[in-house]
C-alpha cells in the first residue's frame, strides 16, 4: 500500500512540468468586491503586502522572498503543519502601491487544496463613493483537470466554487475587522 | 403557421440589411456563450448571438460567413452575417482553432487532444478528412495567397506547415516554447507567440525555417498586422507588443484591458484587441498607436481567430 502510494507520488511529480502549463477548454474568472467603512489607504495597510497574507482566515503562516517586487515568491501554509501541510506557492507580477493593487500567480498548488491550474489573481483596493473603500478581488484559472470529460472534483463549477469561496472568506474577515460602510 | 420562421428571417435579413458599410467583428465570448457582433465604423453591438457551449475559435469567411468552435460542447458552428445557423457538427476530441479556405471550400479545425486537424467542408461542415498534426494542434492560419496552412504545435514546440491544396506536410519548423496564436504578415512571412518563452518566431513559410526570435511581453496570444508593423497580444501582461516589421525592431508597448487576447486588423488600419477579463474590445490606431474606441462585449471576449469581416469602405 506504502509502496504504491510512493510509486504514484513519483509518476505525479515526473507529470509537474508539463501539468503545469496543460488546462482546460475554457478559462474561468470571478470577481468577488466587499464594501468596507475604513479609509482605502488604512485597508491597503493592513492587506497590501505580498509578503503578509496574515488578514486571511485559512493562512496559518507563510514565507517568502523579494517583498513587494516583482518576481517575489511566497509560499502559504494552511494548516499548522507548515512546510508538511497544505500550500500555495505564489509569485507577485504586478505590484501598485499608488494604484492599491497587485496581481500574482500562482505557481504550484494541489488540486486537492485548490482545484484549478494556471491561476491568476488582483487585489485591489478602491475608494468608495459617499466613503470608506471597496476591495475588489478578481480571479482568472482553469479547472484542476486539463484532459477532456473532467471528474466532478476537477470541473469548471468546482474550481469556481473553490476559488470563490476563498475570497468569500477574506473579504468576511475584512468586514469584521473593518465594518461595513454606514453600519 | 410559418408566420414565425418567416418573421424571424425577416428580421434576420433587416438586421443585416442595417446600416453597416464598415467592418464588423464577431467577438466569441466564452464565458457568455455569445458571440458580440460590432460595427466597427459606429462601434454600435449590432447584434448578440447566443452560442452555447463556450465558444473561443472563430473565422470569418470572405463571403461573410461566421465559424465558431466551442470547445466544452466540442461543436464547430457556421453561421450567415446576419446570424443564421446554417450547419452544425460535433467533434470527437478537443477542437479549438480554426481556419477557412475560401477558394477551396475547406475549413481546418485543430484538436487540441489527439494530435490532429480535422478537414470540414465549410457548407455542410462534414468531415472530408483529417491530417496528423504534432502534439496539442492550436492556433491555425492560411497564407494570403492561400498556398500555405499553418498550425502552432503547442505542447511540440513546434510549426507544421501543410500545403494548402495537396494537405502534404511540407515543414516542421521548431519555434520557441509552447506556440499558440499565429498570423501571416503582409510580406508573407509568419509570426508566431510562444506563450512559454514569452517570444515571437519569424518563419519563411516557403523555405521553412525560422528567420528571427523576437522578445516580446508575457504569455504572447495573438498577432495581427497594420501599418507596416505586427501587434502580439501579452495575455499576462495586460499590453501590446508593436514590431517594425522591416526591421523587426521592437516600436512600443501599449497599455490594453486585463487579459489580451484575440487581435486582428481591420481594413482601415486599425486593430482591434479583445480584452478577456474585462469584457471589451480595444480598437487601437495603428499610425499613431492611441486607442480610439473601447467597445463593450458580451462577458469573457476570446476572438480566437479571424475575427474581423472586412467591410466595403466607402
Amino acid at each position: 500500500m506504502n509502496r504504491r502510494h510512493l510509486l504514484m507520488s513519483g509518476a505525479a511529480l515526473s507529470l509537474l512540468p508539463s501539468m503545469a502549463l496543460a488546462h482546460g477548454p475554457t478559462r474561468q474568472k470571478i470577481t468577488l468586491t466587499t464594501e468596507l467603512a475604513a479609509d482605502p489607504a488604512e485597508v491597503w495597510a493592513a492587506i497590501g503586502d505580498f509578503q503578509d497574507m496574515s488578514w486571511h482566515p485559512a493562512v496559518v503562516s507563510q514565507e517568502g522572498e523579494g517583498g513587494n517586487e516583482i518576481d517575489a515568491t511566497r509560499v502559504l501554509y494552511l494548516s499548522d503543519a507548515g512546510p508538511d501541510g497544505p500550500r500555495i506557492d505564489e509569485i507577485l507580477y504586478k505590484y501598485s502601491d499608488e494604484k492599491m493593487s497587485y496581481s500574482y500567480r500562482i505557481t504550484e498548488v494541489a488540486v486537492e487544496v485548490l482545484p484549478v491550474t494556471n491561476y491568476s489573481s488582483h487585489l485591489t483596493v478602491m475608494p468608495r463613493d459617499g466613503g470608506g473603500s471597496v476591495v475588489e478581488w478578481r480571479g482568472a484559472f482553469y479547472r484542476g483537470y486539463p484532459n477532456n470529460d473532467p471528474p466532478p472534483g476537477l470541473n469548471d463549477e468546482a474550481a469556481i466554487a473553490a476559488v470563490s469561496a476563498v475570497y468569500q472568506a477574506g473579504l468576511d474577515a475584512l468586514v469584521e475587522r473593518f465594518g461595513a460602510p454606514g453600519a | 403557421m410559418r408566420r414565425a420562421p418567416d418573421l424571424a428571417l425577416w428580421l434576420a435579413l433587416t438586421l443585416a440589411a442595417g446600416p453597416v458599410a464598415g467592418d464588423i467583428a464577431f467577438v466569441t465570448c466564452q464565458n457568455g456563450d455569445a458571440v458580440s457582433v460590432l460595427d466597427l465604423s459606429t462601434g454600435e453591438e449590432h447584434a448578440r448571438w447566443s452560442v452555447s457551449g463556450k465558444p473561443a475559435g472563430v473565422a470569418v469567411g470572405t463571403g461573410g460567413t461566421v465559424y465558431t468552435v466551442s470547445p466544452d460542447s466540442k461543436s464547430v458552428r457556421h453561421f450567415s452575417a446576419a446570424g443564421e445557423l446554417l450547419a452544425e457538427v460535433t467533434l470527437d476530441g478537443g477542437p479549438i482553432g480554426v481556419a477557412h479556405d475560401a477558394q477551396r471550400g475547406r475549413l481546418f479545425v485543430s484538436d487540441w487532444y489527439n494530435a490532429r486537424l480535422w478537414v470540414l467542408d465549410d457548407e455542410t461542415l462534414t468531415l472530408l478528412r483529417t491530417l496528423p498534426a504534432g502534439a496539442a494542434p492550436a492556433g491555425l492560419a492560411l497564407s494570403r495567397d492561400g498556398a500555405v496552412l499553418a498550425a502552432a504545435e503547442r505542447d511540440a514546440d513546434r510549426v507544421a506547415l501543410y500545403d494548402a491544396e495537396t494537405l502534404t506536410l511540407r515543414h516542421s519548423v521548431p519555434v520557441g516554447t509552447r506556440p499558440f496564436g499565429l498570423g501571416f504578415a503582409p510580406d508573407g512571412r509568419l509570426f508566431v507567440g510562444n506563450v512559454g518563452s514569452n517570444d515571437v518566431t519569424v518563419i519563411d513559410p516557403g523555405a521553412g525555417v525560422a528567420l528571427a526570435t523576437l522578445p516580446v511581453g508575457e504569455r504572447p496570444y495573438g498577432v495581427a498586422f497594420a501599418a507596416g508593423r505586427a501587434f502580439v497580444t501579452n495575455q499576462y501582461e495586460n499590453t501590446v507588443s508593436v514590431i517594425a516589421l522591416d526591421d523587426l525592431r521592437p516600436v512600443a508597448t501599449l497599455e490594453v484591458g486585463d487579459y489580451p487576447e484575440g487581435i486582428a486588423a481591420t481594413s482601415d488600419g486599425r486593430i482591434a484587441v479583445a480584452n478577456w477579463f474585462d469584457n471589451t474590445l480595444s480598437v487601437i490606431d495603428a499610425v499613431t498607436l492611441d486607442t480610439v474606441a473601447l467597445l463593450d462585449t458580451a462577458d469573457g471576449p476570446r476572438a480566437f481567430g479571424a475575427f474581423i469581416l472586412k467591410g466595403e469602405m466607402p
